[in-house]
């Protein structure tokens, strides 16, 4: 069964855990209904929309599943419960994700029962390759664990600035690695894909802004690894985390969402188009968000394409960009581009091709070195100009060749180098690389973030850092460094990773 | 006055013939010849001829996923080649439930009330269609039908505390329900499982699954028919001179979102069920002695003592750990401080069977047998007259729950 009105329905509440509100009593609901059942018709027009997405939980009480049904099966065990929300004005069933439990491990619910969770947004289950992916939020992980509970707040700006930039961002990697001699990649659990970490990175860029999310006029989603040939990833994320003004009666949301595609450069390529629609003048766009996510798939070792599968991570990164609080003004941008095929999949094949030797020299390493050269000739910058350096990371020896081949030093390149702890991002790369500097830099450094996308192309920016930049890092516990060095990181082999990478 | 409270006496249904089929894997047959049979044996039992029926209300959960079977309705007509009233509902106890109003309101005089299911023959489907048709927001979530059961277990023990050595005599008198209910179903002609087990076997499928409660905590899947044939009083005597009367006939619903009961440590709906049952018959729940309860899982058995009122709340894991205490000298009954009580003598659904629309149609005919005396499996045998039996029905996990309360002259 695969029906598109009952999957629109039920993600629409799912997704967002959305319920109602009795403003006389009130008394709670998971789901949206339209009056109390305490308050009965006096209540018809007064109760309100809330929803448990940035809640926090707590599992009352659980128990361990071995043998789920049909469409549950990939997840092998798991444990699954009665969370509570309020105090326990709303109780929800849920499924605790993010954990593998071994088919002969004993399982004392006393160990989990009591404990505070957060919700988290992944796929609903299994279902076949031509229907449509159900997706749910009825899936938690502890709030004591990898994925801290972190409030959305929305913080009034304090200050307009002049030129458009970064006013908050996110990154997403999942809890699961592979670490194959000094590399460590990250592998997306079982209900993971590039959807989901788009809306975690974006969930999480919001978290940091303090944006109002009613205030972002677009979202760009840019991936090479959409479940989806056709649809969009991008209204999915804009209605899940409610972006735009929402037009509740219609069940739509005020906001133009697109999706890019351009290998590992279809989320940088629109960071000049968000900069320049928040600064359009005529028709005001407070804020526009632009997201990277993959989770890119690899042929086995072995196999045509198969050299892949040594670097390919998963994770995601939102930016948010706009006029007020800017923590990094966006100085000047170059872009190039040339017909280069150095990395392609065609329409309906699994794993994508690589042109060996071919996507060093003439494409890399051509096109990320042109955009760089190119940016400081039209800024007048040297490289000792600049503070940081970030380049695409697709292992973790061209970044450097690439840096040094521009005049950059190691103290230079090496604080946005992430690629050896979570593996080539693909579209998340190097803006993970700009968000683990932004979690160090200082007001008035200078960022240089250079990105490649096969096929083939590069974009140059120049960022300045503003003295807002240290304020706001307070509100993201959830930075690079803390998902680099989690004590809760769990280990997988690799026949795991090649299971987990397949998903539901 | 008179007047009024004559044309207010209520017309009490009797029962006057029942049959049934054997509970299992019936692969061989269909829907039709399953419930032909257990029909036939019903008319047969109560000496009647199918053109002398008034209606019928039949029951399945679910033929229309399983069988791909719209209109049961039709099936029944052309089948008895009768163009009669039929109405189709989804467990036996709702078919006998709405007969009885049918015979209440002195609308009809003979009704044959049918349930029927045909698990097996989509057995590799058949978790995900429970579970989704239970609660699709559970099934969402990644709920089991088991899970609840479950659930129902840690909320219970964390209700009332029970830890420790409290905790493992819970565990073993769970155990025991199992095997006393095979034990039962060994004299069960038509039980599915027809063998004893022992309590080792019931601990150690919980010991190698690596959960709370195992393979034989749990009905099976089922295949199989039921009947009974309901007349008025009027017309009973006529065809027996031991009616079995459906003294008592409750109905009451729960939300469908198990998680979001208030009370998750039982069934609400059966509590008052069970009451509105007690007061319609006028029946004292002590003169109860029989009664076949809704055993989907050996938690149900423990708890429905509770909601039904024959244990304290609180109190049943003690009364079973208490009537287990020498399983070897164990008579077939329950002492729930002093009241004795048999519970699921046909084997219950965990060994009986559970074919969910003939379900309560077995439960019913075990009563009915045991009330006259007939019963062949095992004997309900107390120092006293069973005039009382009861039967507890539940659609979905405590969603709905109905209770009869039958008893002889």
């Amino acid at each position: 069964m695969s029906s598109g009105p009952i999957e629109r329905r039920v993600s629409y509440i799912g997704d967002r855990l959305k319920g109602s509100r009795c403003t006389i009593c009130g008394r709670e609901y998971f789901r949206v209904r339209k009056y109390c059942g305490t308050c009965g018709r006096k209540s018809f027009g007064k109760i309100e929309d809330i929803d448990f997405f940035y809640e926090k939980g707590v599992l009352e009480s659980c128990t361990v599943v071995r043998n789920p049904t049909n469409k549950f099966r990939k997840l092998g065990s798991y444990i699954y419960g009665i969370v509570s929300f309020h105090d326990g004005k709303v109780r929800v069933p849920g499924r605790l994700t993010d954990r593998i439990l071994r088919s002969d491990e004993d399982v004392d619910p006393s160990d989990f029962e009591g404990r505070e969770v957060v919700p988290r947004f992944r796929r609903r289950y299994s279902v076949g390759p031509s229907e449509i992916i159900p997706t749910i939020s009825l899936a938690f992980t502890f709030a004591d664990e990898y994925y801290p509970y972190q409030k959305y707040e929305i913080v009034k700006p304090k200050k307009e600035y002049e030129t458009p930039g970064i006013v908050g961002y996110g990154v997403y990697v999942s809890r699961f690695r592979i670490k194959e001699g000094t590399i460590e990649r990250s592998v997306p659990f079982l209900d993971e894909d590039a959807i989901t970490a788009a809306v975690e990175a974006g969930k999480l860029a919001l978290i940091h802004s303090g944006v109002d999310q009613s205030l972002i006029g677009k979202i760009y989603v840019g991936s090479e690894s959409n479940p989806y040939a056709v649809n969009p990833i991008a209204s999915k994320v804009a209605q899940v985390l409610k972006l735009g003004e929402e037009e509740r009666d219609e069940r739509v949301q005020g906001i133009d969402a697109v999706d890019t595609e351009f290998a590992c450069k279809a989320a940088t390529s629109m960071f000049k188009d968000a900069a320049a629609l928040v600064y359009y003048p005529k028709t005001p766009t407070e804020y526009a968000i632009v997201i990277g996510a993959d989770n890119s798939q690899a042929a086995p070792r072995g196999e045509p394409g198969g050299e892949l599968d040594f670097f390919v991570g998963f994770g995601g990164s939102a930016f948010i960009f706009g006029m007020r609080d800017v923590i990094a003004e966006l100085e000047g941008w170059y872009s190039c581009s040339s017909d280069t095929p150095d990395f392609w999949r065609r329409d309906l094949e699994p794993y994508p091709r690589h042109g060996g030797r071919f996507t060093g020299g003439p494409a890399y390493f051509k096109h990320i070195v042109k955009a760089g050269r190119k940016l400081m000739e039209k800024m007048n910058l040297t490289p000792g100009d600049i503070d940081y350096f970030i380049c695409h990371q697709p292992n973790p020896v061209w970044p450097m060749r690439a840096a040094k081949s521009l005049g950059f030093k190691p103290e230079q390149y090496l604080p946005g180098m992430q690629v050896s702890k979570f593996g080539n991002t693909y579209s998340g790369s190097s803006p993970i690389g700009l968000a683990s500097v932004l979690d160090i830099a200082k007001p008035y450094e200078r960022i240089m973030i250079v990105s490649y996308g096969s096929g083939a192309g590069s974009d140059a920016y120049s960022f300045l850092v503003t003295s807002q930049i240290e304020e706001k890092r307070s509100r993201q516990r959830f930075n690079v460094r803390y998902q680099v060095e989690n004590r809760y990181i769990e280990y997988i082999d690799y026949a795991t990773y090649r299971r987990f990478k397949e998903g539901l | 006055m008179e007047r009024v409270s004559r044309f207010m006496e209520r017309e009490t249904p009797a029962i006057i013939g029942v049959g049934r089929t054997k509970f299992g894997e019936r692969f061989e047959e269909d829907p039709e010849d399953l419930i032909d049979e257990a029909g036939l044996m019903a008319l047969d039992s109560a000496g009647i001829e199918r053109r002398d029926l008034d209606a019928c209300y039949i029951s399945d959960y679910f033929l229309q996923l399983t069988n791909k079977i719209g209109i049961e309705e039709g099936f029944m007509s052309q089948l008895l080649e009768m163009h009669i009233p039929i109405e189709k509902v989804r467990s036996f106890s709702s078919a006998l439930f709405n007969a009885c109003h049918s015979i209440e309101a002195g609308k009809y005089d003979l009704v044959l009330v049918g349930g029927v299911e045909k698990m097996t023959d989509r057995l590799d489907k058949i978790r995900d269609d429970l579970m989704l048709l239970e609660d699709p927001w559970s099934y969402y979530a990644g709920c089991t039908p088991e899970s609840n059961h479950e659930l129902m277990l840690r909320e219970y023990i964390k209700k009332y505390g029970i830890t420790g050595d409290s905790l493992e005599r819970l565990k073993v008198a769970l155990a025991y329900i199992s095997v006393k209910n095979h034990r039962n179903a060994v004299k069960n002609v038509y039980a599915h499982f027809r063998r004893e087990i022992d309590l080792n076997r019931v601990l150690k499928a919980r010991e190698s699954a690596h959960k709370p409660l195992g393979l034989y905590d749990f009905a099976p899947i089922s295949d199989g028919a039921s009947a009974i044939i309901l007349a008025s009083p009027r017309v009973a005597k006529e065809y027996t001179d031991t009616p079995i009367y459906i003294l008592g006939s409750a109905l009451s619903t729960d939300y469908i979102t198990y998680p979001s009961r208030e009370d998750r440590a039982g069934f609400l709906a059966t509590r008052i069920a069970m009451e509105k049952a007690l007061k319609m018959a006028k029946v004292d729940i002590k003169d109860i002695h029989l009664a076949e309860l809704y055993d989907q899982s050996t938690v149900l058995e423990m708890i429905s003592l509770e909601d039904l009122g024959f244990s304290r709340r609180g109190r049943a894991w003690l009364d079973l750990a208490e009537s287990f205490r020498n399983f070897d000298d164990f008579e077939g009954f329950y002492d729930l401080d002093g009241h004795i009580l048999y519970v699921n003598t046909n084997g219950g659904l965990k060994a009986d069977g559970n074919p969910l629309g003939a379900t309560g149609g077995a439960q019913v005919y075990e009563v009915f047998k045991q009330l006259r005396g007939e019963a062949d499996g095992v004997k309900v045998e107390f120092d006293g007259d069973l005039l009382y039996g009861c039967v507890q029905e539940v659609e979905g996990f405590g969603t709905k729950v109905y209770v009869h309360i039958l008893g002889r002259d």
